[in-house]
């Protein structure tokens, strides 16, 4: 929220809270007839889908996970420059024979014959992990839903392996899991998403056209860091 | 369009009817299985695919149930729970509500279809299958469609007959049921690949014949790991072991890849298929597969069915990992192009997986009604 309120003030566009909304409700500046809602990230992209809103600043993932890869009801406008994070499938670091997506599936087979049921994974990206899985000819396992704290969900014994969202690794490194070689489902950063029926709308082109930019002082900047 | 009118719902009731008559005069019992299911016996047998696609819900008690997305398993179920033992031949049929969450087809459809345990003469029972199902369509009205025989027995017995680690067989045959991931595997086999070093070679690079559990418990507690996801040391140690035993195994040599290919590669005409299957150089189990598969072409003969109009391919089959043997798949020509409205098969490993104490033979078909009302409309 504080990031995507930054990025569009470096477009120059403020953030109005109206009082009236409780402070749910906004609008841009520096443009005319553009609404604000604050939603909670789960939230942006179904609305996207829905319709509701026209214009989202979200996380690729979570766009990626509520649309099917040929649904046209909403896409990606921009790419920003935050909120850069990977989701992986990962494993317990003690698996020192699972390299790759090919040794799960190889797992998930002779864990089944020992103990007569599936190999869980603990996500909260059940389409992604399923459009993936398939992908790589897994099919053994069963999603176990989890909402928060998934890097736990190994150690708590409600799954085997995860698919989660990380920027620097440092989480499931300090939960003793390890992201496969060929593990990465997703590079995600923050976009600037709009549903289907906006896409040409003067606004929507003016909003992306100034996020593109601070979207290069971004990269400048992370650079000399 | 939501619901049926009456016309449409008479149509395919009489349909229905018609189709029904056929099984229950050849001796099938009409049962009526239960349309909510517990989910688990669906979802541990068939993994997070199916899952996908099955409308899954928790009942108030908290259990796990979802509504039955085929008949079969809940044609098993009934049988477990009727049957003692469920080694008693039995035969049944059955016309109903199955759901599955699809994009393009409707999310509930009515399926027709059969289920014959513990046969005494398997080959007779499966060509019987075949001939009762193509009967049903026939009876519906149906004049025009394709059968496609596969035959996964013949495989297996192709595969057992090649000489190789029996980790790789095993492999082979766990991957037989996704052909770009067995076409890999086979060329890695016969070092037709570069071999890409992954995060785990150096450790690999470490293990000989004997080192295995030496080496993983020192690597373990030199990195201060616990043993975790429910498996143990002498597990992976097995499984790095392999991959170091696969490095100095010899490749596949002696055509036995090509053989393999050139088995999977034959589609041609059911009668005429025992002359290439001959051509392929298999070993005694090989040759005993054939035999059974020339009995099975011989049944269908006689029952009237004439294999020469109907098609074998050796991939078929290859999607559909229920199977153990026998499959089968009959698809209505329309202007459109051709449309699965039945399939069958032969899966011995069901019964037991849901928990009959011995091995139970079955063979099944089952007929989408709706969808064979709508190639005949």
């Amino acid at each position: 929220m504080e990031a995507a309120a930054a990025s569009l003030a470096k477009a120059g566009y403020g953030i109005e809270r109206l009082a009236a909304g409780r402070g749910y409700r906004g609008k841009l500046s520096g443009t005319d007839h553009v609404e604000v809602a604050f939603l909670s990230a789960s939230e942006i992209a179904q609305n996207l889908k829905d319709g509701k809103v026209d214009l989202g600043i979200t996380g690729e993932d979570l766009l990626r996970e509520t649309m099917a890869p040929d649904d046209p009801s909403a896409e990606v406008v921009t790419r920003l420059g935050f909120g850069a994070a990977n989701v992986v499938v990962a494993v317990p670091e003690c698996w020192l024979d699972v390299a790759a997506m090919a040794d799960l599936d190889e797992v998930a087979e002779s864990f089944y014959e020992r103990h007569g049921r599936r190999l869980r994974v603990a996500t909260k990206y059940r389409n992604l992990t399923r459009r993936f899985f398939a992908e790589k000819g897994v099919t053994g396992y069963r999603i176990v839903e989890s909402l928060g704290a998934t890097e736990g969900a190994p150690a708590a014994g409600i799954a085997e392996t995860i698919v989660d969202i990380t920027t620097t690794g440092a989480t499931l490194a300090a939960n003793h899991l390890k992201i496969l070689d060929d593990g990465i489902i997703l590079r995600s950063t923050a976009v600037l998403a709009c549903r289907a029926g906006v896409r040409n709308d003067s606004r929507t082109r003016q909003l992306s056209d100034a996020l593109k930019l601070t979207r290069l002082d971004n990269s400048g900047h992370d650079r000399v860091e | 369009m939501p619901g049926r009118s009456r016309a449409e719902r008479e149509a395919l009731e009489r349909q229905n009817g018609a189709i029904m008559a056929l099984f229950e005069g050849a001796g099938f019992d009409h049962i009526a299985p239960d349309i909510i299911q517990p989910a688990d016996i669906f979802l541990e047998r068939s993994g997070e695919d199916i899952r996908a696609r099955t409308f899954v819900f928790t009942d108030p008690a908290g259990a796990e149930m979802c509504l039955r997305p085929d008949l079969t398993v809940p044609a098993c179920r009934y049988h477990l729970s009727h049957v003692e033992p469920p080694s008693r031949e039995s035969r049944y049929c059955y016309c109903g509500s199955a759901f599955r969450h699809e994009a393009s087809s409707p999310q509930e459809f009515t399926q027709a279809g059969l289920e014959w345990f513990a046969a005494s003469d398997a080959v007779a029972a499966e060509a019987r299958i075949l001939k009762l199902t193509i009967g049903a369509l026939e009876a519906a009205g149906l004049t025009k469609f394709h059968v496609t025989l596969g035959d996964l027995g013949l495989f297996s017995a192709l595969l057992e007959d090649t000489a190789m680690p029996a980790r790789w067989r095993r492999r082979l045959q766990h991957h037989f049921w996704r052909p770009a991931a067995f076409r890999d595997l086979l060329e890695n086999f016969s070092a037709k690949r570069e071999v890409r070093r992954t995060s785990i070679s150096g450790l690999i690079d470490r293990i000989d014949e004997t080192n295995g559990l030496a080496v993983v418990e020192a690597e373990l507690a030199s990195r201060n790991l616990a043993l975790a996801g429910g498996r143990d040391a002498t597990e992976i140690a097995a499984r790095l072991a392999e991959k170091a035993a696969d490095r100095r195994e010899q490749p596949l040599a002696g055509g036995k890849a090509e053989r393999l290919n050139a088995y999977l590669a034959i589609a041609t005409e059911a009668a005429s298929a025992e002359a290439a299957l001959a051509r392929i150089e298999g070993g005694k189990r090989f040759a005993g597969a054939r035999d059974y598969f020339a009995r099975r072409i011989f049944e269908m003969e006689e029952l009237g069915l004439n294999p020469r109009r109907f098609q074998f391919a050796a991939a078929f089959g290859r999607e559909l990992e229920y199977y153990t043997g026998f499959t089968f798949q009959i698809e209505a020509g329309t202007p459109l192009g051709r449309i699965a409205v039945a399939g069958g098969g032969r899966y011995d490993n069901l019964l037991s997986d849901m928990g009959a104490p011995m091995k139970v033979p079955a063979v099944g078909c089952a007929i989408h009604t709706d969808r064979l009302r709508a190639v005949l409309s």
